[in-house]
């Protein structure tokens, strides 16, 4: 990058680009050519980006019950009496939620951690939704008998499991874990829709 | 924008880069294009879409961030090799500011470790502890061998706290922080170990004339006493005779942690999860229980 064509430290365009530098994947590189696209762009196009991102942290919640980001508390699953009511698949993020869902193997209900114990990074046990699950597990949803982890394949989520596992275990819960067949170190996000579905159905109980 | 910029640079390039703008210094020739390295994996964390940043312990070049392309995408055949606690050989392409891997192979996976949760969580504590005691550029013979050593014996089954105060007792000691448990760090005296007292601002144990003077020191049982010099002084096979008891082995993770927590200071995220974990095993019989107990 050079001296000469850089923006004012100051400037609302350098405010722009910092602001999109800040979101996860984008190098400075990109946040430039996203700044310049905005500017380039009509006023409408503008109006509306800053419209949703405004609206989106206006309207959108954690779920009281499963911590999902919805409009509505409960979410669509949780208030869905279709589903089943006795097995809840604990996930690390929303966007597992949309893959196992995409899936179309589970009826059951859903937990979101928001992370996965990663001590390196910072990420304890009491830094995820785990107290939420067991208040859930004991106020609201009593009659499960069977908790998924479906955490990603590798150490955190190996970690994640086994530590849920000893939590619940005691308490009369059985415990599954997905089955091997996603690769170790993978992202749950980038598995295919068939193999998500035949881990989940030849899921393995945690020991 | 300021850190935009130091990203573009390329902060951790490793060439001699002292020289002023528009003159032509010593170019980064002695760096090999490509090179290979036996590692131990630390950490990683996601970069853009499909990428990670991957923390290697080296022996040769310290603790080193390369990229690992494509690592997150189902298909990835380096991610396996690259996770954390795992023991990989590595050829590395030398880029611009981050090494990227060309290849990665496992050389011990510590399998073990990963099948149980106590053992888990403290291998986790002894890379969080090495991660912290190790720099980039500089030799970590020692350090890697420690904790190459250290995650062996946990995975083969040694005793949890033997292995962890033992290595981080001789890691201490390779970085120039051993804690003193013999002679009062005050006046170089001999300290009897029922009449100690130690304070980890101080670097250990003080004697009862000295102990005034060395503000917040506090008693420190003679059993643990007595142990942390074992541990310090005698060879591993000796020092794993020793029989400790859960009392005996809570007070000597208390002071070690203590211990740690200054020299790095800073809260060792990963010895909370060794705590939480054991609770989680020793933890309530119902729900109620469960759902009332605080982290
Ligand atoms: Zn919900
Ligand atoms: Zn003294």
């Amino acid at each position: 990058m050079n001296t000469q064509g850089r923006p004012a430290a100051d400037s609302p365009i350098a405010r722009l680009v910092e602001a999109f530098h800040r979101l996860p994947g984008i190098g400075p590189k990109s946040a430039q050519r996203l700044a310049y696209h905005v500017l380039r762009a009509p006023q409408q196009e503008a109006q509306e980006l800053a419209d949703a991102l405004l609206e989106v942290k206006r309207s959108v919640v954690l779920c009281a019950r499963c911590q999902d980001l919805t409009t509505e508390s409960p979410c669509r699953i949780c208030g869905d009496a279709s589903r089943e009511r006795t097995v809840i698949c604990v996930v690390e993020e929303p966007l597992d939620v949309r893959a196992i869902e995409r899936t179309g193997g589970f009826r059951g209900l859903y937990h979101v951690l928001h992370g996965v114990i990663s001590p390196a990074d910072g990420v304890g046990p009491e830094d995820l939704k785990i107290q939420e699950l067991l208040a859930r597990l004991r106020d609201v949803d009593t009659g499960v008998t069977e908790v998924i982890v479906a955490t990603n394949p590798n150490l955190e989520g190996e970690a994640t499991s086994m530590y849920l596992g000893r939590l619940l275990r005691p308490l009369g819960i059985t415990v599954t874990r997905l089955a091997r067949g996603l690769p170790a170190g993978a992202d749950l996000e980038y598995a295919d829709d068939v193999t998500l579905g035949r881990a989940l159905e030849f899921r393995q109980e945690v020991r | 924008m300021a850190r935009a910029v130091r990203a573009a640079d390329g902060g951790a390039e490793r060439g001699p880069d002292d020289a002023p703008a528009g003159t032509i210094g010593p170019m980064p020739a002695r760096i090999p294009r490509v090179t290979k390295t036996e590692a131990i994996v630390l950490r990683h964390r996601r970069l853009g879409d499909a990428d990670r940043i991957v923390t290697l312990l080296t022996p040769g070049r310290g603790k080193i961030d390369v990229v690992a392309k494509g690592a997150l995408r189902a298909r990835s055949r380096m991610a396996g090799h690259l996770e954390p606690l795992t023991r990989t050989e590595v050829v590395l392409a030398h880029g611009r500011s981050m090494d990227i891997v060309t290849q990665a192979h496992t050389l011990d996976a510590f399998v073990t470790l990963r099948a149980d949760l106590d053992r888990l969580s403290s291998a986790m504590y002894l890379v969080e502890v090495a991660d912290r005691l190790t720099f980039e550029d500089v030799d970590a013979g020692v350090a890697y061998g420690l904790l190459h050593v250290a995650l062996t014996r946990l995975s083969r089954g040694d005793g949890l706290q033997l292995t962890t105060r033992v290595f981080e007792l001789a890691l201490l000691d390779a970085s120039g922080f051993r804690p003193e448990w013999g002679q009062c760090v005050a006046c170089g005296d001999a300290v009897p170990a029922d009449r100690a007292a130690w304070s980890a601002t101080a670097g250990g144990v003080v004697c009862e004339r000295c102990r005034g003077g060395a503000g917040g020191a506090a008693p420190i049982d003679a059993r643990v006493l007595r142990v942390l010099r074992a541990y310090q002084s005698l060879p591993y096979e000796e020092a794993a005779r020793i029989r400790l008891d859960a009392e005996l082995a809570a007070r000597l993770e208390q002071v070690m942690h203590e211990v740690m927590h200054h020299v790095v200071e800073r809260e060792l995220k990963s010895a909370r999860f060794v705590a939480a974990a054991r609770r989680a095993g020793a933890s309530a019989a119902t729900i109620a229980d469960a759902a009332g107990e605080r982290g």
